[in-house]
């Protein structure tokens, strides 16, 4: 029998020499037919030819030897199979509770997979897409600090000799007119040969080519595949079509392929010289108007490493030439393979997700395997009598196994199904990190990894409680013999991993929801109630780039003035405040270099930031932000008048101290060397902290500045009203549209809204942590009374006993609560040492996520906020929580063992 | 090469293992064997025998071990376990049974 198996697994494992002798054995015998033909009296090439003739193809023979290899595998697996399954279906209840754990283990571990598959495995779908990289260049960390790039940096950039195409991208926002209504696009700004590099062919009509970026070209426009789907209805005939955008006409010459859009999702695309400021003389010639994103592709056959010399080397050289732009102590460029770059804020909170899913997986394992040993004492009978029967015991350990791997491949395939049901929210809530969101689906790979982690789960499971005992006939076949407590001691160490597994889990768990609530609970600083926000945009060609600027200023200021008055004039509407963002809004107002009057900045030290922002008279009325000194703005502070500007409480703390700062003056500084500082603005008054972003838990530094003296082209808007949503944004399109025909509203929002989708990231991860700590809680809660129900059965004999010679009740309670209560102890022990062990080795991911840089995904997110990772509260909270959990769970047992009637237990022997 | 012949599977299985009941064999000896004693009636196809010879393995009817063949060449050496001489005896007695059965019903027309 044991020869059978040998055979069998030696098929599995040992197939090449198998093959190997299958080989020998066949030309031994052709060799014989050789020599006696030979021996006949025919020539040996002759002799040859005759052998192989009557030998027929030696691959055909091979062929049908390998079948009886196989067909016998199956034949005995099948067999297996077949007993395990009719095995099982005699205990449904008990084969449903294993694959539901199973299932919940597989289908959270499957879930979470396909999304490190889809965002972080996958190759890109473009044509090489390994080779593409985007190009970081700055001070010591390029990526972190990296300052963007100029067109004429990307001329420098087009030198390095290993790189085969280097092209640019910037975002912008434009109307397209000649529509029915005016529609705000999100616009690419591309080189010609942007879709060339990225290896992207049109679906329809053609992409750019270098002569339409010459300077002066007639503007050509690309659809982005879901634009054109979603505003021309999948329309081919949309190629040639003209609009009107900006200044000039523009007319679409192509249709993208539905691939996704990187770096981010855009409308339309215009080539370079069709963008108004992209193409003005002034930004092609300053080497310091750095607003571009620049990829490149490295030449097939280069190494990462050589581009990355070569680009070291421009880097270098662009230094040495023009010291006074690059006056960093360590100047360097980097190429960052495009797929990292997209996933760079999204990874670290990916793995903590997948490492927990992992842990939730650890402890289905156990509890599984402790169900399964406790259901092998039950089958020892029928085990013993397999064995006395001639079963040997890598048969019986084979059947074992196969039943364990029925179970696993039943709750993989369930869990498949659950995972498949939360697709969906998955993709919804990787979107908000990453650009690569949209490819997540379950493949192959998907498909295969979660084969592979069933059947891994399956043998581990099953491999337990399979070797964990000896298959003794004798005893076990005696009638009334106690059966031995081998399984105990494995079973008990099953539960102290499970414990402590589910310590760490929820440890984690409970950081991350004690970060949670304390930004929930954070005080923004301003209302959010009855606010309702939106942009507003001005076409760019109301006011064309030639007229002088002290002139296109005050007609700016006029135009949103007027804007704003239509708004006031809404019936329902209590105020109405605007300026370039709002709080909480994902554009975040950039920092600038500035200095006091009187107080110049130190030479060679770092200028003190501020960031400027622009704001209505209404602004802080509005937003509920109150005003704790000084004076708000005034209609009077127009362009015109002199420059005022309002800072905010932690500015004035930070730059001012116990100066007064009202009446003191400040002005912006140049952040190119030989720029002109920005004008003398007189500090007018101080208005209370809000938070920009909920994640940072100190304010930024600000002031602000009234949009009459800083008007800009695109704004934002916040309005006080009662009105239902619904009514307001359609009055206020009306309003729009009474002001501009060409002004489109888009954004609509109420800050309520902004506020929960500002938290929804951070909340979706610690409700999946939370969720998998939960699960894994149940399934330990379950496990703990499993096995004390099960010891308690046991020694329901014992317990007669003690009670007969007088044991109290409380005291067979006690007992067995205790013995509940030394596992839980242990675990905690281990979960404790554990834990502290893990948060020190993960806390560089938790805490220092990589610096915000330039780029249009979200920043990471830093998974703790104003919480330790040894938080004491936590850390107790949970002990007492799991305490309280596994005592409840004792407590069934317990209170069965309590009521034992002496004398019915000790009858029943 | 003589007519292919046909012998039914479980024929074949009975005669690889009278044919080891004595000696170990290899593949080639066996065949040769089969055909010396039918007298050159029965010649074994090798598209039959080596498969065969791989069931009756996996079956634990026979076990196979290399040596040194007769001419001093390695070669795979064919012997009967204890249950393929059980089961030799066995199908011995089936296969008297069943030709005395079709005899009679021969003679008997």
């Amino acid at each position: 029998m044991i020869r059978h198996l040998a055979v069998r697994v030696a098929s599995l494992f040992k197939r090449e020499r198998m093959e190997r002798e299958l080989d020998a054995e066949l030309r031994y015998h052709i060799d014989m037919l050789v020599e006696q033909n030979v021996a006949r009296g025919m020539t040996p090439d002759a002799a040859r030819r005759e052998a192989m003739r009557v030998f027929g193809t030696m691959d055909a023979v091979k062929d049908d030897v390998r079948d009886r290899w196989l067909s016998r595998f199956f034949q005995v697996g099948a067999q297996d199979v077949r007993y395990g399954v009719r095995n099982l279906r005699r205990n449904p209840g008990f084969a449903l509770v294993v694959i539901v754990t199973m299932a919940l283990g597989i289908g959270a571990n499957t879930a979470i997979f396909s999304v490190v598959n889809g965002v972080l495995l996958r190759p890109l779908p473009y044509q090489d897409g390994d080779k593409l990289v985007v190009l970081h260049h700055g001070q010591g960390d390029p990526v972190a600090n990296d300052l963007g790039f100029s067109p004429k940096e990307m001329d420098d950039y087009r030198q390095a000799r290993s790189l085969s195409g280097v092209v640019e991208f910037h975002n912008m926002f434009f109307n397209l007119l000649g529509r029915a209504e005016a529609e705000r696009l999100s616009t690419g700004v591309v080189s010609a040969n942007y879709f060339d590099v990225l290896g992207v062919k049109p679906l329809h009509g053609r992409t750019f080519v270098a002569a339409d970026d010459a300077p002066g070209a007639p503007a050509v426009l690309v659809l982005s595949n879901k634009y054109w789907k979603r505003s021309f209805g999948g329309d081919p005939s949309v190629v040639g079509k003209v609009f009107r955008m900006n200044d000039k006409p523009h007319t679409v010459i192509g249709v993208m392929p539905p691939v996704p859009q990187y770096p981010l999702e855009v409308d339309i695309y215009m080539p370079s010289s069709a963008c108004p400021f992209r193409s003005a003389q002034s930004t092609i010639e300053n080497r310091s108007a750095r607003m571009l994103t620049a990829f490149a592709r490295v030449s097939p056959e280069v190494a990462m490493s050589k581009s990355q010399a070569d680009l070291e080397l421009v880097a270098n050289q662009l230094q040495l030439q023009y010291k006074d732009f690059y006056p960093h102590s360590e100047f360097r460029a980097l190429g960052v393979p495009l797929k990292d770059d997209l996933t760079r804020n999204f990874k670290s909170t990916l793995w903590i997700l997948l490492g927990t899913a992992g842990f939730v997986l650890l402890i289905v394992c156990a509890s599984i395997a402790n169900l399964l040993l406790a259901r092998m004492v039950r089958r020892e009978r029928e085990i013993s009598v397999r064995a006395a029967l001639g079963a040997t015991r890598s048969r019986l350990l084979r059947q074992l196994l196969t039943e364990s791997l029925v179970l696993a491949v039943c709750g993989g395939v369930l869990g498949l199904v659950l995972s498949a049901f939360s697709l969906t929210l998955l993709v919804n809530f990787a979107a908000r990190f990453t650009e690569r969101a949209h490819e997540i689906t379950i493949d192959t790979t998907v498909l295969l990894f979660t084969l592979g982690v069933s059947v891994m789960t399956g043998l581990v499971f099953g491999s337990i409680p399979a070797f964990s005992r000896r298959v003794d006939v004798a005893p076990a076949l005696r009638e009334g013999t106690r059966t031995t407590h081998a399984g105990q001691a494995v079973r008990s160490a099953l539960i102290v991993a499970q414990v402590s597994a589910s310590f760490m889990l929820l440890i984690a768990a409970g950081l991350t929801l004690r970060s949670l609530m304390k930004v929930q609970n954070l005080d923004p600083g301003f209302k959010t109630e009855n606010l309702l926000t939106f942009r507003a945009d001005m076409s760019f060609d109301k006011i064309p780039l030639t007229v002088p600027q002290p002139e296109a200023r005050q007609r700016r200021s006029i135009y949103w003035t007027d804007f704003e008055e239509r708004l006031k004039a809404i019936s329902g509407v209590i105020s109405v405040g605007g300026g370039g963002t709002f709080p909480l809004n994902e554009t975040n107002p950039f920092p600038n270099g500035f200095e006091r009057e009187f107080h110049p900045a130190v030479p060679g030290s770092p200028q003190p930031q501020i960031a400027f922002r622009v704001a209505t008279a209404d602004y802080f009325k509005t937003l509920s932000q109150p005003l704790v000194a000084g004076r708000p703005f005034a209609a009077t502070d127009d362009a015109g008048a002199p420059r005022v500007g309002i800072i905010n409480q932690s500015a004035a703390r930070k730059f001012w101290g116990t100066d007064p700062p009202i009446g003191s003056r400040i002005r912006g500084l140049p952040s190119r060397p030989g720029g002109q500082p920005g004008p003398w603005t007189t500090i007018v008054g101080v208005v209370a902290d809000v938070y920009q972003q909920l994640d940072q838990l100190t304010p930024l530094d600000e002031v602000y500045v009234p949009v009459r003296q800083v008007p800009q082209f695109g704004t934002t808007w916040v309005l006080h009203t009662q009105l239902s949503v619904e009514a307001a944004i359609a009055l206020i399109k009306a309003a729009a549209h009474a002001h501009d025909t060409d002004l489109p509203v888009s954004n609509f929002r109420t800050l309520a809204e902004v506020r929960s989708t500002a938290l929804a990231p951070r909340r979706i991860v610690v409700s999946l942590i939370g969720m998998f700590g939960l699960l894994a809680l149940v399934i330990t809660a379950a496990g703990i009374a499993g096995v004390i129900a099960f010891s308690v059965n046991q020694r329901t004999h014992e317990f007669g006993i003690r009670m007969a010679l007088g044991a109290p009740r409380a005291g067979v309670l006690s007992m067995v609560l205790k013995e509940g209560l030394v596992l839980v102890s242990a675990g905690l022990a281990l979960g404790l040492f554990g834990a502290l062990v893990l948060m020190r080795v993960l806390g560089a991911m938790i805490f220092d996520a990589p610096a915000v840089a330039a780029g249009p995904a979200m920043p990471p997110l830093k998974l703790l906020v104003d919480t330790t990772t040894t938080d004491a509260l936590t850390y107790i909270g949970v002990a007492l929580c799991l305490i309280v959990v596994a005592l409840i769970a004792c407590l069934m047992p317990a209170k069965r063992a309590a009521s034992v009637d002496p004398m019915v237990a000790l009858r029943a022997q | 090469m003589a007519p292919k012949s046909d012998l039914l599977q479980g024929t074949l299985d009975l005669l690889i293992l009278r044919t080891l009941s004595g000696e170990p064999m290899h593949g080639w000896g066996i065949s040769q064997r089969i055909q010396q004693l039918s007298k050159d009636v029965l010649q074994v196809n090798q598209g039959s025998l080596y498969p065969a010879l791989h069931r009756l393995e996996q079956q634990g009817l026979i076990e196979a071990e290399w040596g040194a063949s007769e001419n001093n060449r390695q070669a795979k050496f064919y012997q009967l376990t204890r249950e393929g001489r059980r089961q030799l005896a066995e199908e011995t007695k089936n296969w008297e049974r069943l030709s005395s059965a079709v005899a009679r019903v021969l003679a008997g027309l």
